[in-house]
């Protein structure tokens, strides 16, 4: 508990690394109607493929930097000599990151879904598919830039993006499951699941990671 | 026991020799075995009823598609060896293997569009297998990028060989993905489990050619190998000896 | 069970990308024990330091340590957040609920800048902010990494006779430094 409280101190304080990516977000999301001429209908064809794409280019630019800092000022050492389980510090250092970005990226797309398509049920159902792939995306990409941790995060983007192709799919997937209203809950359950594995194996990975980088 | 056993015979030196003592009898076989077949498959294989002539492209089409695909589950196995066992030699190998899987990739997928015009009218379709191809050639040219960003070696293969074994989950997860997404691809024309749906005029010039061409991939592997062992060993006075 | 602390090192060597940084050291400190590190440039002062950390594994040999309250290290990075204010960063070291905190910061004339970013400290008053780690972490190894770098007199002062003091308390010292000190150690040269 003492650990996430220092998380959030510290994140709380850096505006740039929580607010830029929300930020991005809404610029991606304000732009893409902009590009389509002024139908509703058709604005509402690529919408969601956007909707995606922007919360994954979103939490790309939220990690950014989600280890350089602490590996810059020597952190990293210091919690290796203090904690014996560096993969639960990883795992909260994720969640904390996810409630400053990846809830508030959530909220807003459920509120654009609602803008664009005036369909509260469907918006409804987009909102848990928003928080459940936001977190899945945080994950791959805390991954990706443990791997490239000093070597700026375009090379953690190409070895970690790869990885979020499926859950692409997924979502793609499942916003034709809403049109059709069918077995929605079981595109719900399939990312829920795939959350649960990457939520644990994630963390330790990445523990090894950051402690090889160490060396 | 097990470890003791791999650095026995994992040491760079033993390997080396090792190389040397059979390289030439898998080359000359490798090519024997891939000229034969592709001149049986080019000249002496019927025409096929739909297809034409062009078919004959699998003759590097398959394999090149089988074998880019055999070298990611190849580097997958030497970057668990490294992890667990720490045995140098498999880092090595996992760097040398990676140019060639790209290469291969790049082949299976040149040879792929160059195949498709003919037969679907289109160099190009988001197919779920070509779609997967290319995911993994991307993969490919990200581990090379990857190592190569680093100057302290031993980090760079040490992080590289985890890298391979989360892409090595990831990449029949992305191919299930992909071909729940969409699917225009004719299925895998041989498996080991089912009578295959080839005719057998085509097929053994196929398993020659793809024997032939994984021998060949090998010989270069080899090579490659063998460059990284200089290039890495340089300081050992083994090698010194050797050269 | 033994509770003196110890650090014993067998012939340990240390290669990067095949290059000797180091070979075949031995040492043993026990219980009131200080060791200090020389060597040039490059030598691999730091290098050895993080060995000892278990930071960076060693190619060669063996390293037992035996500590029952933890090592305390400061290091040419001193991990303190430039973004945060001292009194933060004191949260984020843990140290805000110990008994000697306050003292300390007398000691180190912190007071006034418990309101002010770190950003906007100099150098010197950073160093003293992350020596609060080396003070007050009661641990019975200690670890440093030139740590009279920086420091006015005074400071350096403080810090060797509180070193002192805690090589009389049973504790170990491993420190490597350019700048000459008043600490009884043996000395270990490893260029």
């Amino acid at each position: 508990m003492n650990l996430i409280k220092l998380e959030f101190l510290k994140l709380k304080n850096k505006t740039r690394t929580w607010l830029g990516p929300i930020l991005v977000f809404w610029l991606i999301m304000i732009a893409y109607p902009l590009t389509v001429e002024f139908l509703k209908d058709k604005l509402e064809i690529g919408f969601y493929s956007v909707l995606w794409i922007a919360i994954l280019i979103s939490m790309m630019l939220a990690t950014e930097d989600i280890f350089l800092e602490d590996f810059n000022d020597g952190a990293l050492e210091q919690i290796m000599l203090q904690t014996s389980s560096y993969s639960l510090l990883v795992s909260l250092k994720v969640f904390t990151y996810w409630i400053f970005i990846g809830f508030p990226v959530s909220v807003l797309s459920f509120l654009m879904s609602f803008g664009t398509s005036e369909n509260l049920t469907a918006s409804l159902m987009v909102f848990p598919l928003s928080i459940i792939s936001s977190y899945i995306f945080l994950n791959l990409f805390v991954m990706g830039n443990a791997l490239s941790l000093n070597k700026g995060s375009v090379l953690g983007a190409i070895v970690s993006m790869p990885l979020a192709l499926p859950v692409l799919i997924v979502l793609g997937k499942s916003m034709t499951a809403i049109q059709l209203g069918i077995n929605y809950p079981g595109f719900i359950f399939l990312l829920l699941g795939c959350l649960s594995i990457i939520i644990v194996t994630v963390p330790i990975v990445v523990s090894f990671i950051v402690k090889a980088h160490l060396e | 026991m097990i470890k003791k056993f791999i650095h026995q015979f994992a040491s760079p030196k033993t390997y080396l020799f090792q190389v040397n003592k059979f390289y030439n009898y898998i080359f000359y076989t490798s090519l024997l075995i891939y000229v034969f077949s592709i001149i049986w498959g080019l000249l002496f294989t019927p025409e096929d009823f739909v297809q034409g002539n062009s078919f004959r492209i699998i003759y590097l089409h398959v394999p090149a598609s089988f074998i880019s695909q055999s070298l990611y589950a190849a580097m997958a196995i030497c970057s668990f060896v490294y992890i667990v066992w720490r045995v140098k030699l498999s880092a090595y190998m996992i760097i040398s293997i990676a140019p060639i899987g790209a290469m291969t990739t790049f082949i299976a997928l040149v040879s792929g569009s160059i195949w498709g015009i003919p037969t679907w009218g289109t160099w190009w379709q988001w197919d779920a297998r070509i779609t997967s191809t290319l995911i993994l050639f991307i993969m490919y040219l990200g581990l090379i990028s990857f190592h190569n960003s680093f100057s302290n070696l031993e980090k760079a293969d040490k992080l590289l060989s985890w890298l391979v074994i989360v892409g090595a989950v990831n990449i029949p997860i992305i191919k299930k993905s992909v071909d729940w997404w969409s699917t225009l691809h004719q299925s895998a024309s041989i498996t080991l489990t089912n009578e295959p749906s080839i005719d057998a005029s085509m097929l053994y010039p196929l398993i020659g050619s793809i024997l032939g061409f994984f021998g060949l991939i090998i010989c270069l592997v080899l090579l490659s190998s063998k460059n990284q062992i200089f290039f890495r060993e340089k300081t050992k006075s083994w090698i010194k000896d050797y050269v | 069970m033994n509770t003196d602390p110890s650090v014993i090192a067998k012939k340990i060597s240390y290669k990067i990308n095949d290059n000797k940084l180091f070979h075949d050291l031995s040492f043993c400190l026990n219980k009131g024990k200080a060791l200090h590190i020389c060597g040039d440039n490059g030598s691999g002062k730091s290098t050895l330091i993080r060995i000892i950390l278990g930071i960076t594994k060693q190619t060669k040999g063996e390293l037992e340590i035996s500590s029952t309250k933890g090592i305390s290290y400061l290091g040419h990075k001193n991990a303190i957040k430039n973004y945060l204010s001292v009194e933060d960063n004191i949260l984020l070291m843990q140290l805000h609920n110990h008994k000697d905190l306050n003292r300390y910061i007398e000691i180190l004339n912190l007071k006034k800048y418990l309101d002010v970013l770190v950003a906007n400290l100099s150098f010197g008053q950073q160093k003293k902010l992350a020596l609060l780690r080396i003070f007050l972490n009661n641990s019975d190894i200690i670890i440093l990494d030139e740590p009279f770098v920086g420091l006015d007199n005074e400071t350096q002062k403080t810090l060797s006779n509180f070193l002192n003091e805690q090589l009389e308390n049973n504790k170990i010292l491993i420190f490597t430094s350019h700048i000459s000190c008043e600490i009884n150690s043996e000395a270990l040269n490893i260029s």
